[in-house]
């Protein structure tokens, strides 16, 4: 099958789950969220006015068309504006993804590259101090929570060290790098952790195949092995690890947004929640949903080029 | 010894990039005079007619005028003329107020203009404004304000409330530009509140030009004629940046002041606004705000909602650390009552005044106050706060003092001794920290006659859900003045049954009566008597628990001059200035 082909058939699979999607999301709006008359109205609404609005934004229609309407955009991509700021919602999520990709993107790649190096070396000296510290860290970097991080960061190294920002924001390269390093260095404390003991498990998984002995035995030198033969077979689970985590760059990180003051999708998010802004949690839900689908199908399609053993089909 | 290069190589790198980020600056000009403010909360735009929140109106207020503001420096709050060429003149049946405008007054400059350079204000566009209130496509909820209050603007609303398209152009009776500059309000009936209403956020004037250009999008393009400008507010971005308006007309900083005010009379007479630019961040947390704020990188902190107001405010003082650092304090009270609403329409509470007044007497205040605000706050007997007429600093409400037996007595009265039979009572709150603790101590205290009390977290759109739907049966809630009338608090009573206001559903046939008569009274004598009336009315028939009368907060940098906070005061930034020579005198101690 070829990959045009593949990906069709995949992209068709996705359908059923957006529809889904919508639905959880469009139930969980209508049962459980606040009425959004009220936080747009503000505290001098009358009920007169809550009714003209529900009648305005469709919300006094019945449910099943409701729901149509949600299916609708969600498959024409057309999600209007935001009912609380008016403006585009397309608008807004390329607005926020640039920051949050700012932040995202340096982030995980150092994030990445550290894991799979620290993870590589613990694998070499298995067993050893170095092997068994790193893991401890690592142990340790997991089991603490996002939000002290966040907190001993900003008052140790950016308030009384004074080397980074506490806090904000600014627009444009070269202007947000300041802003970003202290969050971005949270982001690869976090995300350390749990990579280093996963991609260490797969390459220890690995070392102890017989290839590994064979090229030992041929006298390879222990990095071209790591390099060249383990790191290169140990490639499908790293890939999916990495590829899978592509999205939360693009959606921002919800707790790291709002405690630094970044302005990106995560930050939008939790502001849409904040003002029942439905609109935007229904395009943020379904942008997330496709995202995950789209790179889930990117994957499977790497697989192939990593290892000529799969086939797509 | 290559690893060792390389990991040389790697740590130099690290420290370039370090360095690099250390020295990337936004450029700002030399000895420019720049306000750094901060923000909790997201600015949901700058249309006068559809912003409601106090951290939004702050915002507009920089960029808007209107006709009437309040005196800076003057306490009690006092209205004087602002785009007005003086206070209006008033027909003798209370009805028609007429307006001279300011000559020479421009809007920003700005592309919705033709020449992309502002015009002239004139009185069509209060005319156009006001309307813009009552036009049914703008959905202000402002309206129901000064709904059946000027002589034609709710027909003319009803008229084009099915219509695709309003006519502005049609006249209205009640609201005229009688020439270029004298504008004229035609009441249906005398109403005492009118002035104040006109200096409200939403009575601010805003160009027709702007509304049309920028259609759906005008709230997020602020065109204004105050003393800031803004090219363009992008609410996704957690910065506000604004510039001192270069076409600002001649207003003076005032040169008198009440009694204890007098100090900050330095730059009296100096043309406004004194600083060249407001930055505003958006920080929602509190550790960043704060920190910031200590670095020096913010110049005023807002620190009303916050729990470090706990920590640095001590007896009505900062302490010492803050002070070594020159840091000020400004404490203004609070227009401002809290609360533990009842749903005075759902059982139990429906027409049992007594065990409402049971709760009442079993909240005990004192311990409140010293546990949620270090004793600052003052103990509310009533729903007026200091400062308002009708406020009476001696008056003791027989139910609002923390008695336990008496408490017991009447909820025996009421037909639950000891709180048998009473069902376990929901107390729904804002599901944040702060208001979680306030509602576990309301529970708490009530334990202590018997009554079962569950603490509901909500988010807040939830909250008012709940409310508007009478689903609550209690729930905590603050409410604060638009205007320094205490009838802004009063009419939460009056028939609230039929409006969401604070979700009492009360109804009272003696309270509404004399409260038509009080409030449609000029400010007198004989109406803070009625007020005063009112408010023992409403002790007897105890619709909500009162907690507390709130003082806000303020700190300010030592290099921060003339600082007043006032909440009905808008635009106060044109009034502060920097001084840039004490800033780097007093950054050196941090």
């Amino acid at each position: 099958m070829s990959i045009y082909h593949y990906t069709v058939r995949r992209l068709f699979y996705a359908i059923p789950i957006l529809i889904g999607v919508t639905l959880v999301i469009f139930i969980l709006f209508n049962v459980v969220a606040g009425d959004p008359t009220l936080t747009l109205l503000g505290r001098y609404a009358t009920l007169q006015q809550m009714a003209e609005l529900r009648h305005e934004l469709g919300l006094d229609k019945p449910l099943l068309l409701q729901y149509l309407d949600t299916l609708r955009s969600t498959f024409t991509l057309q999600f209007g504006r935001s009912w609380s700021t008016n403006q585009p919602i397309s608008q807004m999520i390329q607005v926020g993804a640039y920051a949050s990709l700012t932040l995202s993107v340096p982030a995980f790649v150092l994030a990445s590259l550290l894991s799979i190096a620290m993870a590589l070396l613990a694998a070499f000296f298995r067993d050893t101090l170095l092997d068994r510290s790193l893991v401890v860290i690592s142990v340790i970097m997991m089991s603490v929570s996002v939000l002290a991080y966040i907190l001993f960061g900003q008052w140790v190294f950016a308030y009384k060290l004074g080397w980074f920002e506490i806090a904000g924001y600014e627009y444009g390269f070269p202007y947000f790098i300041p802003y970003i390093i202290l969050p971005a260095m949270i982001w690869i404390v976090l995300s350390i952790g749990p990579d280093v003991r996963f991609y260490r498990t797969i390459i220890l998984d690995e070392v102890h195949q017989d290839y590994v002995r064979t090229a030992r035995a041929k006298g390879l030198a222990n990095r071209t092995i790591l390099f060249k033969h383990v790191l290169k077979n140990a490639m499908i689970p790293i890939i999916t690890n990495l590829v899978t985590q592509i999205p939360s760059l693009i959606l921002g990180a919800l707790l790291i947004e709002s405690f630094f003051g970044i302005p990106g999708l995560g930050n939008i998010t939790l502001q849409a929640i904040n003002n029942s802004d439905f609109p935007v949690i229904k395009a943020m839900t379904i942008l997330s949903s496709m995202l995950y689908i789209i790179f889930n199908v990117i994957t499977d399609i790497l697989y192939t080029l990593v290892d000529p053993r799969i086939k797509l089909n | 010894m290559k690893n060792l290069s390389r990991f040389g190589a790697l740590a130099l790198i690290i420290l370039a990039v370090w360095l690099y980020a250390r020295s990337v600056r936004v450029p700002q000009g030399q000895n420019e005079k720049v306000l750094v403010t901060t923000s909790e909360v997201q600015i949901k735009g700058f249309d006068p007619a559809q912003i409601d929140d106090l951290y939004s109106s702050r915002e507009a207020t920089r960029v808007y005028e209107g006709l009437l503001t309040y005196h800076y420096l003057k306490r009690p709050h006092e209205l004087v003329p602002n785009l007005a060429v003086s206070l209006p003149t008033v027909s003798e049946d209370g009805c028609v107020y007429t307006f001279t405008l300011r000559e020479g007054v421009k809007f920003h400059d700005n592309a919705c203009f033709p020449s992309g350079q502002g015009r002239e204000l004139t009185a069509e566009d209060f005319v156009y404004a006001i309307k813009r209130v009552a036009d049914p496509k703008v959905r202000s909820s402002w309206f129901s304000v000064v709904a059946g209050k000027i002589k034609g603007l709710d027909a003319w609303r009803d008229k084009y409330t099915d219509t695709a398209h309003t006519d502005y152009s049609e006249a209205v009776e009640g609201l005229k530009a009688l020439d270029r500059y004298s504008l004229q309000f035609t009441l249906t009936q005398p109403w005492p509140q009118f002035l104040y209403i006109l200096a409200m956020n939403f009575c601010c004037v805003v160009p027709q030009e702007a509304v049309q250009y920028y259609g759906e999008e005008f709230l997020n393009h602020p065109v204004g004629t105050g003393p800031f400008t803004m090219e363009a507010f992008n609410p996704q971005l957690n910065k506000l940046v604004y510039h001192k308006n270069p076409t600002f007309r001649d207003k003076r900083f005032p040169s008198e002041a009440s009694e204890g005010y007098q100090h900050l009379l330095a730059d009296a007479g100096k043309k406004l606004p004194l600083v060249d630019k407001i930055i505003t961040h958006i920080l929602p947390e509190e550790q960043p705000r704060w920190l910031k704020f200590q670095q020096g990188a913010i110049d005023i902190a807002d620190i009303a909602s916050d729990n470090i107001a706990l920590e640095v405010i001590k007896g009505n003082t900062i302490v010492p650390q803050l002070q070594e650092k020159g840091v000020q304090l400004c404490l203004e009270q609070a227009p401002m009552t809290s609360f533990f609403a009842i749903n005075n329409d759902c059982e139990p509470f429906k027409n049992n005044a007594k065990l409402r007044q049971a709760l009442s007497l079993a909240f005990d205040g004192q311990r409140y106050n010293e546990l949620f605000f270090n004793g600052s706050a003052v103990s509310a007997q009533s729903i007026i706060p200091p400062g308002l007429s009708g406020y009476q600093r001696d008056y003791v409400n027989p139910y609002k003092q923390y008695d336990l037996a008496k408490a017991k007595q009447q909820l025996a009265a009421a037909g639950y001794p000891e709180g048998k039979g009473l069902p376990v009572i929901t107390l729904d709150v804002r599901a944040n920290t702060k208001q979680k603790q306030e509602g576990e101590f309301f529970k708490k205290c009530m334990e202590g006659i018997g009554v079962k009390i569950r603490v509901v977290p909500n988010i807040f759109p939830e909250l008012l859900k709940k409310m508007s739907q009478r689903k609550t049966m209690m729930h905590a809630i603050s409410w604060g003045a638009d205007y320094p009338d205490a009838e802004n608090f009063l009419q939460l009573f009056y028939k609230s049954h039929q409006s969401m206001s604070a979700g009492l559903n009360f109804n009272d046939a003696a309270y509404n009566a004399l409260y038509e008569r009080a409030t449609n009274m000029q400010p007198s004598e004989e109406r803070t008597i009625l007020y005063e009336q009112l408010n023992r009315m409403l002790a007897e028939c105890a619709p909500v628990v009162y907690s507390i009368h709130q003082a806000h907060p303020v700190l300010y940098h030592g290099w921060v001059k003339n600082y007043l906070w006032s909440n009905y005061c808008g635009g106060l930034e044109q009034y502060i200035n920097i001084d840039l020579d004490q800033k780097k005198a007093l950054q050196a101690r941090f």
